[in-house]
Parts: C-alpha cells; sequence; structure tokens
C-alpha cells in the first residue's frame, strides 16, 4: 500500500483505518477551487451534507459566507438516477442566481450510481436553446479516489479543457496557484506586478475570500478568474503551476496549444522564491528588477536576524503535498531540523521531493506520504519536535507533546485571520520568519530574552508535580 | 378558503408557502419538504443527523464507513464536553477507496473494526453508513455482528445512508434507533432508586450539562444515563431501569423517549433548562412527578436560592437588551427553547424557523411566539439573507454557516450551536446567556457598520 520505506516502517499497529485525516476528498478540493471563479456557483451533485459540511469548513476557515449549491439528492432519486435533480438543480440557478458559469462537480454517490453529468448538461442545454444559459462545466470528482488535491487539480483542468480557446498571443502567464490562503494568491499578484508581467489566476480567490464587510459579499463571487481569463488561457507564453500536484491543466495547455509549463516550486522559502521569480523571467524574457533583490536582501536579513533562535530547533509538518515539501526546504535553509513530514495524500512526487531536499540539506525526517494524523503522533513520539507546523487539527497533539503549533494551511478555525496568513515570496517569507521565530521566543525563552534550558523545563515539572501530590 | 398573502420575501413561487406569520392566516409554514435542488440548502444529510445524536459517547470510537470526505468535514465538531474520555473526539474512517467500490468494502470495514478495538479498547465502536456504503450494498449489519463475537466489544451499526431523506430529522430517528436496538437494555444498574432518571437529549454542548446536573442531584434524583452528552455507553445500557425520562432536546430525542415508553413503560416530561422561568419550571414538573415531599421542599430550596443567587446580575444586560429584536434560525429545539429566555432578557423574537422542521416542531414554535412572529421554514441562503436585510433584527441565533451571512449585513449574530463560547443552562447558565448575547447586540462595531469614509 505504501511505497516508502520508512512509511511502513512507522505504520506497524495501524494498516487499515485512517484516524484524525490529514486529507480531504476530491468534492473539497473542487469547491477550493471554484471560490476563485467570478460570477461562478459552485453545484455539488450529491446529497446535500457534501456541500453543508464543505461549506461549514469553508466557512469557519474563511470567515466569510461561503455558497455552495447542492442536487440535494435523496432515496427515490438515487434508485431512479440523478438526471431530474441536476436538470431542475440548473434550471433553478439559471433563472435565479443568473450566473455566469456554473461547475458541477460529483460526489461519491453519483459516481457510483454512474450518472452521465456531461449527457444530461447537453440535455439541459439542448432543452433551452432560446434562452441565454450560463457556461455550465462538469467536473469528474469521485470521493473514493485520491484526495482534494486531485480534486483542486482536475477542477483546474476541467476549467481549461472546457474553455480554452486560442486566439491571438496575449504575453501572459497562467499561474495556477493550488489551494493558497487569499494573502498568498495577492502576493503572488503583487510579485507578477513587480515583474511588470500581467498573470491569469487560476483561481484568484484573493478577494473573495477575504471580502471587506459589505452586502455585496453576499452577491455571487464578486471577484475572481473570469470566464473569458480561462479561455484566454491558451493564448498565454507559458504556465506556472505553483503546486506540481495541480499542474494537469498546464499539461493539457502545452500539449494541445503549445503552451510552456513550469511545474513548481510552491515559492516558499528563499530558494523556491528564486526558482519562481527565474522561471517567471525566463518564460516572458524580462530582465528581473531590482526592486526583486532589495525584497530578497530583507527576507535574508530576517533569517539572519533570527537564525540563533532557529537553528537546530526540531520541526514537524504536515499539510497539503507541495506546502509540506516547500515548508520543509524553508525550514532547513533557516537551521532548523525537519524531523517528520506528513502529508494525507499518497504521493509519490511529495517523497521524491524530500528526498531530494534531505539530500541537499542533510536531513531525514521520518516521511508519511498518505498518513493520518495518528501516524504522526506516533512518529513525533518517536523522533521528537520543538514546534509543529500545520493547520487546527494539530492543536491537540501540540497540547499533549507540549510544544507550540504555528498554524499553517487548511483549516484554521480556531485562531483568527486564516485569510490573512503570507508565507509565499519574499516579503510572505519575511513574515513568517519573524511570526515562527516569534513562536519559539514565546515558547522556549524567558521574559528577559534568556533560553530555558531543559533542566529548568523539567525541574518546573517536578515543583508542579510535588505541588501536586502535596496537595491531594 | 386560505386568505391570499403577499409572500414574505421574493422567492421560488414553491418556496413562499413555507414562511408565515403567526396570526394572519397560515400560522403553521408548509414543512417537511425536499429542498429545492440547485439553492444553497442549510440542510445536512441523514448520517450528519446520526452522527450528532451518537457522538457525545465519549468512551465510544465513532467509525465513518466510508470515502474520506465524510469523517475528514465532521470529526470533533459537536462542541460536546466530556469530563472523563476523549475517545469521541477521533475522526476516524474506513477511507473507501475504489477498490473498495467495485468488489465491496466489508472486509475493510472488518479489519478496521478489529485494529480500532486492539489500538483504543473502547467501550463501544459506532459504525456510520455513508451515502456509498449503501448504494455498494455492504452488509454493515452483519460486519458488525461479526467483528462483535470477535472482539467481544460492543460494535454497533447507524444505517444513516446520507441520502435516504432530505430532513436530517430521520438520522436523529436512526441515531436513537441503534441506542434502542443495540445499547438500552443490555446492562443492569448496580443498585436502584426510586427516583432514577435519564435525561433525554442533552448533547452537554459547551458543558450544559454540567449547568443544571448539580441541581437535579441536589434535588435527589439519581442520574441513570445522559444521553448522551458527556457519557458512557454502559451508562446508557442501564437507561431502561429509569422511572422517568427527561427531554431536554424534544427535536432530536422525543423520538427516543416515546419508543422506551412502549417499549419500557417509562414515561416522559419534556423539560428546558434555557432561561430561569423554564428552569424553575422544569425542576418543579421533575419533583411533582415524583410527588415526594422532601423532594419537592428541597426542590424549592433550590430555586429560591438559584434565584436569589442570579439575581440582579443579569440587570445591567437587560437595561441594554432591552426592546432589541431576535430573530431564530435553527436546527430545531432553540426555535422554541429559547423564546422565554429572550423574553425574559426584554428581548422580542420577531422571527423563529429550522431548518429541518416537522409539523409538531411547528406546532411548538406557534405556542411559544407572539403573534406577528414570522416563522420560516427550511431557509436557504438567499432568503435568510433577504428576511435578515427586511427585517433588520439586532440578533440572529443560528450556526456556523449563516454566521457571515448576518455579519457581512452588520447583523450581530451569536452561534447557539456547536460553536458556543459558554454553557448557557441552569440559573447561572443565564447570566452566561445574558452576557454572550450582549456581547454581540450591544457591541460598538455593530455601529461603525453603517458608517462611510464619504459622511454619508
Amino acid at each position: 500500500m505504501h511505497h516508502d520505506k520508512k512509511v511502513t516502517e512507522m505504520h506497524h499497529d495501524k494498516k487499515f483505518s485512517v484516524v484524525n485525516p490529514s486529507k480531504m476528498c476530491q468534492p473539497m478540493g473542487a469547491v477550493q477551487a471554484l471560490l476563485g471563479l467570478k460570477n461562478s456557483m459552485p453545484l455539488i451533485h450529491g446529497s446535500q451534507g457534501c456541500s453543508t459540511y464543505m461549506r461549514f469548513q469553508l466557512t469557519r476557515h474563511f470567515r466569510e459566507p461561503i455558497e455552495v449549491a447542492s442536487t440535494s439528492m435523496n432515496e427515490k432519486t438515487v434508485i431512479y438516477g440523478g438526471e431530474y435533480n441536476l436538470m431542475k438543480a440548473l434550471k433553478n440557478i439559471t433563472e435565479k442566481q443568473s450566473p455566469s458559469i456554473i461547475a458541477v462537480a460529483s460526489s461519491c454517490l453519483t459516481e457510483t450510481i454512474g450518472d452521465d453529468m456531461a449527457g444530461i448538461i447537453r440535455k439541459f442545454e439542448d432543452a433551452n436553446p432560446d434562452k441565454e444559459l450560463p457556461v455550465i462545466v462538469s467536473i469528474s470528482t469521485p470521493s473514493y479516489t485520491e484526495s482534494h488535491v486531485e480534486g483542486y487539480n482536475g477542477t483546474i483542468k476541467a476549467l481549461v479543457e472546457n474553455l480554452a480557446a486560442p486566439t491571438v498571443p496575449n504575453g501572459k502567464v497562467n499561474i495556477i496557484t493550488g489551494f493558497l490562503s487569499p494573502a498568498d494568491v495577492g502576493e503572488v499578484k503583487e510579485i507578477l506586478n513587480d515583474l511588470n508581467l500581467e498573470g491569469i489566476i487560476l483561481t484568484d480567490t484573493s478577494e473573495n475570500l477575504d471580502a471587506p464587510l459589505s452586502e455585496s459579499a453576499l452577491n455571487l463571487y464578486d471577484g475572481g478568474t473570469t470566464v473569458e481569463q480561462l479561455e484566454d488561457t491558451a493564448n498565454s507564453l507559458g504556465t506556472i503551476a505553483l503546486s506540481k500536484h495541480v499542474n494537469s491543466a498546464g499539461e493539457f495547455l502545452e500539449k494541445k496549444f503549445g503552451v510552456k509549463l513550469v511545474s513548481g516550486p510552491l515559492p516558499l522559502g528563499l530558494e523556491n522564491t528564486d526558482s519562481f521569480i527565474r522561471s517567471a523571467c525566463k518564460l516572458a524574457d524580462l530582465e528581473i528588477p531590482e526592486s526583486m533583490d532589495r525584497d530578497r536582501g530583507r527576507l535574508m536579513d530576517a533569517m539572519v536576524d533570527a537564525h540563533s533562535y532557529n537553528y537546530h530547533r526540531k520541526v514537524a509538518i504536515f499539510g497539503d503535498p507541495d506546502f509540506v515539501s516547500s515548508m520543509t526546504l524553508f525550514t532547513s535553509e533557516m537551521g532548523m531540523i525537519p524531523t517528520v513530514v506528513c502529508t494525507g495524500a499518497k504521493s509519490k512526487r511529495f517523497t521524491e521531493d524530500i528526498e531530494t531536499i534531505s539530500k541537499e540539506k542533510g536531513c531525514s525526517p521520518v516521511t508519511l506520504a498518505g498518513g493520518d494524523l495518528y501516524d504522526m503522533h506516533k512518529a513525533i513520539k518517536k523522533v521528537g519536535t520543538d514546534i509543529l507546523i500545520g493547520n487546527s487539527y494539530g492543536a491537540s497533539i501540540a497540547d499533549e507533546e507540549n510544544i507550540p503549533l504555528f498554524r499553517a494551511g487548511f483549516p484554521i478555525f480556531d485562531r483568527l485571520g486564516a485569510q490573512r496568513i503570507s508565507t509565499l515570496g519574499y516579503r510572505g517569507g519575511i513574515d513568517f520568519v519573524d511570526r515562527l521565530t516569534n513562536t519559539i521566543l514565546d515558547f522556549y525563552y524567558d521574559e528577559a530574552g534568556y533560553e530555558i534550558v531543559e533542566e529548568e523545563l523539567e525541574e518546573t515539572l517536578i515543583d508542579h508535580q510535588k505541588f501536586a501530590e502535596e496537595e491531594i | 378558503m386560505e386568505p391570499k398573502l403577499e409572500p414574505i420575501v421574493e422567492t421560488f413561487k414553491s418556496r413562499e408557502k413555507h414562511m408565515c406569520v403567526k396570526g394572519e392566516g397560515l400560522s403553521i409554514p408548509v414543512c417537511d419538504k425536499a429542498s429545492l435542488p440547485g439553492t444553497v440548502t442549510q440542510r445536512t444529510c441523514v448520517y450528519g443527523g446520526a452522527r450528532i445524536v451518537l457522538m457525545p459517547i465519549t468512551d465510544s470510537i465513532h467509525l465513518v464507513h466510508g470515502p474520506i470526505g465524510c469523517a475528514a468535514c465532521t470529526w470533533d465538531i459537536r462542541g460536546s464536553k466530556s469530563s472523563r474520555e476523549d475517545l469521541y473526539k477521533k475522526g476516524c474512517s474506513t477511507d473507501l477507496g475504489e477498490k473498495d467500490i467495485i468488489f465491496g468494502g466489508e472486509k475493510k470495514l472488518f479489519e478496521t473494526v478489529i485494529e480500532l478495538r486492539k489500538l483504543y479498547n473502547p467501550g463501544a465502536i459506532f459504525v456510520y453508513a455513508t451515502c456509498v456504503a449503501g448504494v455498494i450494498g455492504d452488509d454493515i449489519k452483519a460486519v458488525c455482528k461479526k467483528a462483535e463475537e470477535v472482539t467481544g466489544c460492543r460494535v454497533i451499526p447507524v444505517q444513516s445512508e446520507g441520502f435516504q431523506d432530505h430532513n436530517k430529522t430521520k438520522g436523529h430517528w436512526i441515531g436513537c434507533d441503534a441506542l434502542l436496538d443495540y445499547v438500552i437494555g443490555t446492562r443492569e444498574p448496580e443498585k436502584t432508586t426510586p427516583f432514577d432518571i435519564n435525561v433525554v437529549g442533552e448533547f452537554n454542548v459547551a458543558g450544559d450539562f454540567w449547568g443544571f446536573k448539580p441541581l437535579l442531584e441536589e434535588m435527589g434524583v439519581n442520574i441513570i444515563s445522559t444521553i448522551t452528552g458527556d457519557s458512557h455507553v454502559d451508562e446508557i445500557a442501564q437507561a431502561h431501569r429509569a422511572k422517568l425520562n427527561i427531554v431536554q432536546c424534544q427535536k432530536s430525542s422525543n423520538y427516543l423517549a416515546k419508543k422506551m415508553e412502549k417499549k419500557y413503560g417509562i414515561p416522559s416530561i419534556k423539560v428546558n433548562f434555557f432561561g430561569l422561568e423554564q428552569t424553575v419550571n422544569s425542576l418543579r414538573e421533575i419533583a411533582d412527578f415524583f410527588g415526594d415531599p422532601e423532594m419537592i421542599e428541597r426542590t424549592e430550596k433550590i430555586i429560591e436560592s438559584g434565584l436569589a443567587e442570579v439575581e440582579h446580575k443579569t440587570d445591567e444586560y437587560r437595561e441594554r437588551l432591552q426592546g432589541k429584536t431576535v430573530a431564530l434560525y435553527v436546527g430545531g429545539n432553540k426555535a422554541w427553547s429559547l423564546v422565554r429566555a429572550f423574553e425574559e432578557l426584554g428581548m422580542d423574537v420577531m422571527m423563529s424557523g429550522t431548518k429541518n422542521g416537522i409539523r409538531e416542531d411547528y406546532e411548538r414554535i406557534k405556542e411559544a411566539v407572539r403573534d406577528g412572529t414570522i416563522i420560516v421554514d427550511d431557509a436557504n441562503s438567499t432568503e435568510l439573507a433577504r428576511l435578515l436585510k427586511k427585517y433588520r433584527p439586532n440578533l440572529l441565533i443560528s450556526g456556523a454557516k449563516e454566521k457571515y451571512i448576518a455579519l457581512k449585513l452588520g447583523v450581530p449574530f451569536c452561534d447557539f450551536n456547536h460553536d458556543r463560547i459558554s454553557a448557557f443552562a441552569g440559573f447561572n447558565g443565564f447570566v452566561s446567556f445574558a452576557k454572550e448575547v450582549d456581547a454581540s447586540v450591544s457591541s460598538p462595531v455593530f455601529d461603525l457598520t453603517s458608517t462611510s469614509l464619504r459622511g454619508d
């Protein structure tokens, strides 16, 4: 089941069950991608729980209203097939919401009963020849294969496959972001702006998922990538998939229209941001502007300022595969030692990336591809860590191990500001280095700035114990 | 002939009668209908309904038999507190893959149950069927039976295939059925007293149960089990020996109480520990049921000291909240059980509605609210936004998905569902309730939402 040797080692007492998952299902990935489309309505063809629970997760993370419609399948429609409900849903959305685009993602239920979504959509379009219909795209997202990462990947691919149309070269670069925080998407846009390069962002969540307090936030997604931009992707200079795991749309554009593809790395950390900027400038045949050197210099400055606090601190990281691998590299650059790295997706690319980084940086983290938080916790108990980087589900592990949790990724529901967590590029990197180091300072240093040595920690613990015993 | 009424807000024709005004013609909205496909429904699935009823059983593993998503979005979300184990918080899944869909997931389920039993030695393993488990025809009952024989651990099937019904109420019933069929009556209590009770439909969200548990104990009743907040499965197993069931969440658990009455002859009374008046009434009703003069006397003393303890503690809040309006849009029970509590704060409930209400729920709402109150059924997100815009209540009480719809409109909001901050039940709970309501309604940030940089 698992390719990696280390992984098999870690799984000796648990082979079948998933306990505290570190992945979600494909339709969730589809929704994550669709939230960055302008004037769109995502529709899940399945039971009501699918859309409702996804909205619950997304809304408590972003603290924004999240609109995802459901075809509300029930017992009868499962027996007779979902055609009636899907047709009805398309009609209702078209009439009441009139979006520019409806993106329909399947679910495990409708995949298993074998609904032909593309066929039903065609039937709906044929039945309404005189109406001005929105663009309707069907996306196959069977929840029982892969994970949300593939759901995201397949969704961008479906959008591009359905819409990309070659006309005239546009001089732009397509950027497939993967599921990033709105702040990180914003930073990528800023970088392109600094490079004087126009981008088509697939998809741009920077406005929709960090909206001002205003009634207009309740309208169909106000900001984001337009249908016209999706069409225009065929005419770009190239595509950069920030995350390697979501590059299928780029592969399609390269094969079909000769749009050159660069896959990864996620511009997280110094070296990875360097690669991104080099690739972008190379694609567009641009000189790297001097402002970049300034920002880069500032990140190096921040890393040097922080080095003594971070050196040889052990770190465990979990989340989406490209986030974890680039965070492994970034923390290594900072002088930290990644001891456990875990992603829920069973990805060979991930383990290969970690192997490369390990060789280059001289570390050897326990690598869990397809792991859950149970596995990760076991590994942490074995090899230790001083800090955990990941989403809110890591809180109980951090609590039990008495280490700080640095929150990044999805979902984050027990702290404010998940939409504004910035890690990408030089500027996001500076933010990250400062906040991570301050977390370490808060936890491992006293008020005078001295490191709390382990004996002191132990002594404090013993004191506490004594006190507790005396109390009894 | 029905009087012709203007629709309350603009919506689909078929949805118009799902909203009404008490006292104006139709006082009970059309309800318990499938949601319109293509709308952003606030409802969930049958699995979700079963899970919220059973998940607070703290010493048990709750294993979701399906692809990863069903577990990944729903673990540890109940906000239900435990004084003992935290096994119930784990997110366990069989993580069904493509092969399992083709060849069936029974073997994987069996192995997973055996493994989880080894890892955790839980009080029980509840196995929840999801949509796909149902469609591929996995016989989870048979697997659970076999696994129970092998492990000696309770392995309980919950037939909660998500698509079974448009209403998660059915999920509540399925959860209750699992307890009736496999748990209740399977263990005898060590001792019984004439005053044994079960607290039914109390899920200890934010620790609510702890707000009135001491009151009950002081009265002299003996709590055999709580179904299901902060409970162990072995306690629920003894529930059949109770002399009385008190039912807090009538929406999810009246069904269980009725079935227990039929099967074991245990009568039930509906209680409500939200608000001072309702707490007092509930305590008195329990005491009256037993008719024991000493208990009645003790109860009066508890009431006297309980009320004395909180007297004047809510004055400051009530002063600020006087005359403010509140809209309730909740899963069910709170649509009526909170009405009096808000009135005690001097507030006016101007709208009440549920996502999954059935006719008897709306009868209860109708009894609880004043004439002129808007009653809504299954409002989707667009309708909810329109209602809030039109009536601009000073507060919306609802769940996480509705929260930011209200806030973006500048309507203060309190989460009374899974993400609540403090316990509201009992005498002291009422003070926390007043404090939390005040923190939303009276916060100056909402005054700023109508201001503009351009000064108009």
